[in-house]
Order: structure tokens, then sequence, then C-alpha cells
């Protein structure tokens, strides 16, 4: 009995803990216990038993507390990165908000003449609300959660044999202008949430860019349970591909970064080609056919008015070539900035 | 002061020392229940759960080495100072003689 009480308690602890270290600390704790037991036996002149084993599981301590002195402490979101997560949050939180009263807006503007529906509509808006900020709220805890394990991760490879070395840090950095070649924190992990999000959102729910109208003839832009017309062209999935390749390097770099703090010339280069390529791809988009599925006529149905439908259809395909170069123009801004510090950096 | 806050001062104080007086019991090989026993017989009680996970923690660090033998039929964890353990430890005595000699001074 008094075996099969330690195989337990043991195997309650090592679940606790880490799969590379928990077979050798269960066999180490298994060894103890079995020591501590010869050690009572022997002073009280009782043979082992399950009372005696119960006494000294009791004093070894809860499996819980056991397993937490084997692991230092572990934050999901620590003090390094919490500071930019709050930024991060309240900005998205923000957006959120903006976005919400915005559509908010346009339902109570709809809503006039028919006072009827304004219950079932301020409900929705709200509901629509909290689910986003849950939505955003969860994302941003997980990409942080990521960043928080890889810089942990960093900092142990940072450890040197004998005793462990801190980078040191400089109390002039709190007032001082940051080097070129230091990464921006900040700027990195908003730039590492917006490629997460277009990765998501473009190959998970691209519904997301579509027209919504209801059959009593409301529309709105975004998702909902009403009939929805898809806003994006089949061409513009078609380069979804190549756009989440460039993502999710972009954010393997940007990982990379984080964990060195500080550019050089490898990253710089790394970040040169996937700047170049993003402005390839605005560019074959840009000179190709249409990224807008929805046409004129399509959209003087559903709102009934063609004159407005043409002008709606006219401001779409511009925001769509702004939008492109914009990409373009800022990209290229970006890469001379970035060939720039890579040759005074070398030099 | 409380007896609870005069007990975790002394804990505090204690926790500083443990790294060396466990470093220093270490240039022959002991496993951590012998270990336990030893310190406690020179007047230094350790909790299991602060003596093990620092045990370790030394092994990664390089400071102690350690393997498994079987003896009486069960295996024990034998921990020993390494080459770098065996190099730091004077130098952690001399510290400590330092901190004692300017404690005396302060105190």
């Amino acid at each position: 009995m008094s075996t099969i009480l330690i195989d337990a308690y043991v195997s309650e602890i090592g679940r606790r803990l880490p799969r590379k270290t928990h077979t050798d600390i269960e066999a180490e704790i298994h060894s103890i216990l079995q020591d501590m037991l010869e050690e009572r036996s022997q002073k009280t002149g009782k043979p082992i038993d399950e009372e005696m084993t119960l006494d000294v599981l009791k004093a070894y301590g809860a499996p819980e507390k056991v397993a937490a002195t084997y692991q230092g402490e572990r934050y999901v979101i620590g003090p390094q990165l919490y500071p930019i997560f709050m930024q991060v949050l309240r900005i998205v939180l923000m957006v959120i908000g903006i976005l919400a009263a915005i559509g908010l807006g346009v339902a109570i503007y709809q809503m006039v003449g028919r006072p009827q529906n304004a219950f079932e509509i301020i409900i929705k808006a709200v509901a629509n609300f909290g689910a986003s900020v849950m939505t955003a709220l969860g994302n941003i805890v997980l990409i942080f959660a990521i960043l928080e394990w890889a810089l942990y991760r960093a900092s142990k490879k940072v450890e040197v044999k004998g005793l462990p070395k801190e980078k040191e840090w400089d109390p002039r950095s709190l007032t001082k202008v940051s080097s070129p070649n230091q990464v921006k924190m900040g700027e990195t992990i908003v730039e590492i949430i917006g490629c997460f999000a277009a990765i998501v959102i473009f190959n998970f729910n691209p519904q997301i860019f579509g027209f919504g109208y209801a059959p009593n003839g409301n529309w709105y832009l975004g998702t909902g349970n009403w009939t929805s017309i898809p806003l994006l062209s089949e061409r513009f999935f078609y380069f979804v591909p190549y756009l989440t390749l460039v993502w999710a390097l972009t954010i393997a770099l940007d990982i990379v970064l984080l964990r060195m703090g500080h550019w050089n010339t490898v990253t710089r280069i790394n970040s040169i080609g996937l700047k170049v390529i993003g402005i390839i791809i605005a560019a074959v988009m840009l000179a190709g056919p249409s990224l807008i599925a929805v046409t004129a006529p399509t959209l003087a149905t559903v709102l009934g008015d063609a004159e407005g439908a043409r002008v709606l259809m006219t401001l779409l395909t511009q925001a769509v070539r702004v939008v492109l170069w914009l990409a373009i123009i800022g990209g290229s801004i970006d890469v001379i900035r970035v060939i720039y510090r890579t040759v005074t950096a070398t030099n | 002061m409380t007896n609870e806050s005069f007990e975790n001062v002394i804990l505090e104080l204690r926790r500083g020392v443990i790294v060396l007086a466990v470093l220093s019991q270490l240039d022959k090989e002991e496993y951590g229940y012998s270990l336990i026993n030893g310190l406690k017989e020179l007047g230094l009680e350790i909790d299991q759960g602060t003596l093990y996970p620092l045990l370790r923690r030394l092994e990664s660090q390089g400071l102690l080495q350690s393997n498994w033998r079987i003896e009486a039929d069960r295996p024990r964890r034998y921990y020993v100072l390494s080459t770098e353990g065996r190099i730091l430890l004077p130098r952690l005595k001399q510290e400590w003689a330092g901190i004692v000699s300017m404690m005396k001074k302060v105190l």
C-alpha cells in the first residue's frame, strides 16, 4: 500500500512538471521518500506501513507545492512585456469602441422611422461589441503569451555556466534617444499583432470584408446573420497565400529581433527582402484586374439607389488603389531607410 | 515585531547562506537526504523543498555534477562539486569572510 501511495504522490508531482525533466525529478523524489521512510523506521523501530508513509508524504508537502519549488517564477505576460501589452490593449479596445460606436450610429440612423426594432438593434450592437472585445483580448493575450515564452527561452540561453549573467542595464536608457540598431519593442510587437490579425482575417474570416443586408432593406458593412455580398474578388484571394507567407516570415523575423534586441546586417537584409516582396505583390495587385468583387448593379439592388451605388463603387475602387499605393510608397521608404542603416552600420 | 515576522527575517538570512553551505559540503559525493542530515547535524536545517530544487539549479549552472547509483537495490542520486564549482568555492568562502567582517563592523 505504501508503494502505491508513493507512486501516486510522485506521479502527481510529475504531472505538474515540464515533460523534459519530470521523469528525473520523479525518480529523485521517489528515492528521497524511501530514505525518509527508512530513517523513520529505524528511529521508531517500526516497519514501514501506510500510516508512516502518509506522515512522510504530509511532511514532504502537497504535490502542487513541491512541483512549484522546481519551477522558477513564470508569467503568461511578465513585467517586461506588460506595459506594451497594456498599451496595445488600450489602442485595440479604443479602435473597437470607435467601430462599435460607428456601427451603432449607422444602425440608429437606419432605425429612424422604425422604432419597433430599436431594442433588438441596440442589443445586437452591444453583443457584437462584447464578442469583438473578447476575440481581440483572447488573440492579444495569446500573442503576448507566445512572445513571453520566446523571451523566456531566450533569457534561459543567455545564462552561462557559473553564475547567471543578465544583460547590462543602463539607467541612462530611460532618457536617451534609442540607437538605430536597437529594436523598438513596441513597434515590433504591434507589427506582429498586425501580421497575425491579417493572417487570421484573410485566411479564416474573409467574410468580414463584405456587405451585409437584411431582408428589410437595411445594409451595413461587416458580419451578421444577414445576407452577405463579398467585397473582395477571387483575384484578391489569389494573392492571399503569398501575403500570408510574407506576414508569417515577418512575424518570424520580428520574434528573432525581439530575442536579439538589436538589428544586424543579416536581419536587415531579410527585412529588405520581405519588404521588396511585399512591394512587388502590391504592384502586381495594382496592375492586375479589380480586387473588388461587388459591382455597381449589385450595390444598386441592395441600396435601391443607382447613383449612390455608382459613387460608392468609385470610392471603393479608389480606396483600394490608395491603399496599394500607400503600401508601395511606404514599403519603398522603409527599404531605403533600412538600406541606409545597413550601409551606415557597416561603415 | 511579531514572532512570524521574526521567523521570516531569520528565513531570509538563512536563505542567503544555503548555497555556500551546500557547496561547501559537496567536495565529496553526497545524496540529497544525507546532505540534509549532515547539515542538520552542523546546525543548519534546510527544507527539502528548498534543497532539491537548489541542487538541480546548481547542477544546471555547472557548479555541481550528479550521477545515479544503485545502492541497497534502489537508485540514489549523488551530487559532487564540478571543476567549475571547485574553482568557485574558495572565492565564495573569501567573499563570505568579507561579509562576516563587514557585518561585524556594521553591527
